[in-house]
């Protein structure tokens, strides 16, 4: 305290005084506590909590009863389990490829310097990234309507039937998956454009020499080239389309027959149910599989190194 | 934003595509606030057409009186006032001591903030809706505020910036006798300030548009914010109206909608740039 209390008098020779150094080891301390306190109530504490819920049975009063793996079990042996990460299987299959393959096409186009309107089509592109996913949900209930929705009054222009975007399990998927392209296609572009800008022009001036063709320096030059931005760009979608819920809440409340029950979903039913214990093992198992798939992609686009 | 220099004009088919991108990724926002101002049957009947001079709105004054929707925008803005607050100041702080600091427990913690980034939110949610649940916070601002109120991502990202920060500058400022906060507040933070602007539009967008947390945590009517009232909002209208017909709904739907959109969108058209350089930051966090 001494130290602290002489600190003003030698603040123009720190080298004399000991009351600076002093301030300057404990400073760091005090810059840190209020994240530190915080991380520490409401993200590592949660954590370890989640993970003794999930041997335990408990709907949330009363005593919690210690059940082993039996919610592991539960969950393994459950059909319903195993069909709600098999909608977000099918909904990664409808989205992850098709964005892909859009976003490296838009991204090598908005990469020219000589397209006109770049800015334009930049700016359009990120607006749905930056609307409100529930105020679009609701928008996309609107739009899809069978009977009254814009879809249908178009596709009816040339002859098409009526078709029941949200209503039948066959369209219900790719509905959402639509809304999920939408959605995020612009920021897609934005990762890759950035992966782009990183790959040396003079590789496209030597091939130009070598006479290779646009498309062939695509394949051969510009997609190996932006692997790894790719392969970040799929874990980063994977982890989205696995913890996919706002979009069938809003949209389809996992229906129609569970036809949209994404594995995020499924989750949240426990929780409406109360059945705390079975949720947060549902949720561990998640994890597992969501980093499971992340190494996997990330191995597979490192091995051709 | 440098672009590679390519040698061609791009091919009309390249047009032809960005163009039909660009009239799908409008479409949907652009078709909710036009429709908006037609009269509700219209909205069915003709969801295709625009009438210039059937221009109402109607929609908009009958959906403030069904819709709770202004006490939605007060919750978000409470909760992005303070948890805003928070994040823009305690994480470059603390992000200061992770870059520019020794300290006891330093990597210790700072493994822990990569092991949360790496973790999908989901796990968090139960556990911390039964702490809540035990400290009285259900419904509450508290719940809406704390949790996450010092973002892992927003530290990760500002330790990267402010690491790039000249350690000379930092030790005249001290030779100078700046005391170690000053430093922070006088020398780093105008030196960081594109970051700062980055993470801020990040942070808006984040609290703007939360929607998994505040539905599980604070559904109440009093202290539902604009995303939870938006996803109630067919209930909410045929609640206030019985026997109200799909078009009525529908047209107070997009009018909710509507006004849910723009302050983003308006705040994205000013600050495009800094929401670009947020966006991609952002992308680490996965």
């Amino acid at each position: 305290m001494t130290a602290l209390s002489a600190a003003p008098a030698t603040r123009r020779a720190p080298r004399a005084g000991r009351g600076p150094r002093l301030r300057r080891r404990l400073a760091p301390y005090v810059f840190v506590l209020p994240f530190v306190a915080v991380f520490a109530a409401f993200s590592v504490y949660p954590l370890f909590f989640t993970a003794r819920l999930s041997f335990t049975d408990w709907r949330g009063t009363g005593a919690a009863t210690w059940v082993g793996w039996d919610n592991y079990t539960y969950l393994l042996t459950n059909p319903a389990f195993w069909a709600s990460l098999g909608n977000s299987a099918v909904l990664w299959l409808l989205i992850v490829p098709v964005q892909m393959v859009l976003g490296i096409l838009v991204a090598v186009l908005l990469n020219n310097a000589k397209l006109k309107l770049r800015g334009l089509y930049r700016v359009a592109f990120i607006v749905p990234f930056v609307t409100p996913l529930v105020a679009v949900a609701q928008i996309w209930v609107v739009l899809f309507d069978q009977r009254y929705g814009a879809v249908n009054a178009f596709l009816g222009l040339f002859g098409l039937p009526d078709t029941g975007w949200l209503t039948t399990s066959a369209w219900a998927k790719p509905t959402l998956a639509l809304l999920f392209l939408w959605k995020t296609t612009g920021f897609i572009v934005i990762i890759l454009l950035s992966g782009l800008q990183s790959i040396n022009a003079s590789i496209y001036e030597a091939a130009d020499l070598d006479g290779a063709s646009k498309t062939r320096q695509l394949w051969s030059i510009t997609v190996p080239l932006l692997r790894r931005t790719i392969g970040f760009a799929v874990v980063l979608q994977t982890l989205a389309v696995f913890q996919m819920f706002a979009e069938p809440f809003v949209v389809t409340q996992g229906g129609p027959y569970n036809s949209t029950t994404t594995a995020g979903y499924y989750l949240y039913n426990h929780i409406t149910r109360a059945d705390l214990g079975t949720g947060a093992a549902n949720s561990f198992l998640l994890v597992v599989l969501v980093m499971a798939l992340s190494l996997l992609f990330v191995r597979l686009l490192r091995a051709k190194d | 934003m440098a672009a590679n220099p390519e040698r061609t004009r791009p091919h009309v088919g390249s047009h032809v595509l960005l163009m039909i991108l660009l009239v799908a990724f409008l479409f949907p926002v652009g078709w909710a606030l036009l429709s908006a101002f037609k009269p509700a049957d219209d909205i069915i009947r003709s969801p295709l057409t625009f009438d210039f001079g059937t221009f109402t709105f109607d929609n908009y004054t009958a959906m403030f009186q069904d819709v709770p929707i202004g006490q939605g925008f007060l919750n978000t803005a409470v909760v992005l006032l303070f948890k805003g607050a928070a994040t823009m100041f305690l994480a470059p702080l603390a992000a200061f001591a992770f870059a520019k600091y020794q300290w006891i427990g330093k990597n210790l913690v700072f493994g822990a903030v990569l092991i949360t980034l790496m973790l999908p939110t989901i796990v968090l949610i139960i556990p911390l809706l039964l702490e809540m649940k035990e400290l009285g916070w259900v419904n509450t601002y508290q719940a809406l505020i704390l949790p996450g109120a010092v973002d892992a991502f927003a530290i990760f990202w500002m330790r990267q910036v402010i690491s790039a920060v000249p350690d000379e500058l930092l030790d005249a400022a001290r030779v100078d006798g700046c005391g170690e906060f000053a430093i922070f507040w006088r020398v780093v933070v105008p030196v960081i300030r594109p970051g700062l602007a980055g993470l801020g539009v990040l942070t808006v967008m984040n609290i703007y548009n939360d929607f998994v947390w505040p539905v599980v945590a604070a559904s109440s009517e009093r202290m539902a914010t604009l995303q939870v009232v938006l996803s109630t909002l067919a209930q909410n209208i045929t609640g206030n109206r019985i026997g109200a017909d799909y078009a009525t709904v529908t047209g107070e739907l997009l009018a909710a909608s509507s006004v849910a959109l723009v302050p983003l969108l308006v705040l994205f058209i000013l600050l495009q740039r800094h929401f670009i350089n947020g966006i991609l930051a952002g992308s680490v966090k996965g």
